[in-house]
């Protein structure tokens, strides 16, 4: 069960990958973690720094994958994201994708928020 | 979309209209937050809605939604909250029909709601019926199960809610709930047994005439005696001589009920005066009332009624002290920090002492065991301004063997029902007296009114002026006794305040 967990949250942070590049932005790292935590991904759009998180869900019987983003993971990941930037001045957000997956890892839906903290 | 469901908040007795607005947003990140002032109570309200918006079939909306309670500088305690919340969500997301929004004004909504989707008993209903009469021709929507209580309040459509889902079948029309029907108050007011009748008590004749007086004037009682001699039982008596509550009062006992929520479900109105005996463990702020977010106390609950306090002296003294100002204005005023309310605390106060430690001091046969130092220390515990606050004190002494037997147990005894039409009468001609005061009977009177009110024979008052110079009456008390003396002449119908009713009232002032 845990190996599945992680291979759909590897593919769920491909399909990430795939709809933000569609979105026109640069993937500037992938799984960017020290001993805080882990940012899936650090992406820019024009001057401003991304920091997404991926949820991946399979099937929306055991809630939705937004539900499962809380405050404190979103804590987590602003306390990351001002380690990344290390004290410059830059323009940055955190977003979400939202990802369902049915039992055979295909796309059910992929939702991305943008700017949730 | 942004909606707005109509609440009120209820700060003490006063009601606050409560915009409860809901927005469901079209974009950002799905969650649920409350706003505005809301306590752990209303916080939590989040779950509730969520789980029972679900279990009753409905789609939760996986959106951002947030609740506003406005006004937001207005603290929000309770689960009252939970309906108009759920009702905005389901508005605004489009699952209830879009024409209900042009009638929102006219509705409130208010309830807790369990999980299951089912509405919860809530207090403080009839508050909101009275509110909502004020605005003229509104709606309410209430829990089924407490709904009866705004059935007295004229002029207002209540209807009752069982569930979430019968909710919303009435308003998209699927199944209309009928409105419950409005009960004239004084259709409710009906004459339950007092747990004693006067009759049931052997001898204390002067005691009764003065329970008689104390029923008819509103005016403090304290009765002091050995045990056994019948104290309690002339208290528990009192309710039974008490005329019934009228329109006015029993709604205004039913609100302080209501927001303490002690009215039991299903209950529309409190009919009977009411009585409370607390016990002498009670602290000032069950006596007085309090909580960071605070409740009526005991005086308040004892509102028009009577509030018995049995072994006198055996209360704390702090609490016995915190009585002096709701004896004297008829009102309480409680400031915490969450702000400040007032309650109203009209009552008669009935206290039952003894005249010493062992109780037997001044009895006919028995020896007294207290030192002099006991016995005044004993009397020390409650204060002269309490005393001095109290119009009648009574002895009630041993009663002779011989009165006891069950041989002479009608003659020509004075029962409730005898006594009820005589404070009934007493009451009627305060009544026409007060008709034009916010006020109910003589004990109420400021000296304003005394002195407008009260007409003394120029015998009376020679009478009134030797004694009050013998005895060096305070101001107080001399303005007590002429309160006395009017209640003992209008239980003789006599509209002048004669020298005996006067000599009467002056038998039952404290001497000690």
């Amino acid at each position: 069960m845990k190996s599945l967990n992680k291979k759909m949250g590897k593919l769920a942070e491909d399909l990430a990958c795939q709809e933000l590049i569609k979105k026109d932005y640069q993937i500037i790292k992938r799984n960017f973690q020290n001993r805080f935590g882990e940012v899936d991904i650090i992406a820019q759009d024009k001057k401003v720094l991304i920091f997404v998180e991926v949820k991946a869900k399979t099937g929306e019987n055991f809630g939705l994958p937004e539900e499962m983003i809380s405050k404190g993971k979103l804590a987590k990941i602003r306390h990351m994201a001002s380690i990344y930037t290390n004290g410059q001045e830059v323009q940055c957000r955190i977003d979400v994708v939202a990802v369902v997956l049915d039992m055979n890892g295909d796309l059910v839906r992929l939702t991305h928020y943008e700017n949730v903290y | 979309m942004l909606v707005k469901i109509q609440s009120i908040a209820n700060v003490g007795l006063e009601t606050v209209p409560v915009d409860v607005e809901v927005d469901v947003a079209s974009k950002g990140f799905p969650g649920f937050t409350i706003v505005g002032l809301a306590s752990k109570a209303v916080e939590e309200a989040r779950e509730r809605v969520k789980t029972s918006i679900i279990n009753s079939g409905f789609d939760f909306p996986a959106k951002k939604i947030t609740v506003n309670l406005a006004p937001a500088d207005l603290p929000k305690d309770g689960a009252a909250y939970d309906l108009p919340i759920a009702v905005g969500v389901l508005l605004a997301s489009g699952q209830l029909p879009p024409s209900i929004l042009s009638n929102l004004t006219k509705m409130f909504f208010y309830g807790e709601l369990s999980l299951d989707g089912a509405l919860r008993p809530t207090k403080g209903i009839l508050l909101l019926g009275l509110f909502a009469q004020k605005k003229g021709n509104c709606q309410i929507f209430v829990p089924a199960k407490s709904a009866a209580e705004a059935t007295v309040v004229s002029a207002i459509k209540v209807i009752p809610i069982k569930s979430l889902i019968s909710l919303v079948d009435h308003l998209t029309g699927l199944k209309n709930i009928k409105a419950l029907k409005y009960i004239p108050v004084t259709d409710e007011l009906d004459i339950l047994p007092a747990e004693f009748d006067l009759a049931e008590i052997s001898g204390q004749e002067q005691a009764k005439r003065a329970l008689i007086i104390a029923a008819s004037g509103g005016h403090n009682l304290l009765m002091y005696g050995p045990p056994g001699t019948g104290k309690t039982m002339l208290a528990r008596a009192l309710p039974g001589i008490l005329p019934p509550l009228s329109t006015q009062e029993a709604l205004e006992v039913t609100r302080v009920y209501s927001i303490s929520g002690l009215l039991k479900p299903g209950l529309a109105l409190i009919k009977r005066r009411p009585f409370r005996a607390p016990h002498h463990g009670v602290s000032a702020a069950g006596l007085i009332g309090g909580g960071s977010n605070p409740l009526p106390g005991e005086v308040s609950l004892a509102h028009l009624g009577v509030l018995f306090m049995d072994e006198m002296p055996e209360f704390p003294r702090s609490v016995l002290e915190s009585l002096r100002q709701p004896i004297e204005d008829g009102v309480v005023e409680i400031v915490r920090v969450l702000g400040h309310v007032q309650y109203p605390a009209s009552f008669t106060l009935v206290a039952a002492i003894n005249p010493c430690p062992c109780g037997y001091l001044g009895h006919p046969r028995r020896e007294c065991k207290c030192s002099d130092k006991q016995i005044a220390k004993y009397h020390h515990r409650i204060s002269g301004p309490i005393l001095d606050r109290i119009d009648l004190h009574v002895c009630v002494s041993v009663v002779e063997i011989d009165k006891l037997a069950f041989v002479n147990i009608d003659q020509n005894k004075i029962t409730s029902k005898i006594a009820k039409n005589q404070v009934m009468k007493a009451r009627k001609i305060q009544e026409k007296r007060f008709k034009d005061l916010p006020i109910y009977t003589n004990s109420q009177m400021h000296n304003r009114e005394v002195k407008k009110l009260c007409f003394l024979t120029p015998e009376a008052e020679n009478f009134l002026k030797l004694a009050s110079q013998k005895y060096d009456f305070s101001a107080r008390s001399y303005f007590r006794l002429i309160k006395v003396a009017r209640t003992i002449a209008d239980l003789e119908n006599s509209p002048k305040i004669l020298v005996n009713h006067m000599a009467e009232a002056l038998q039952y002032k404290q001497m000690i």
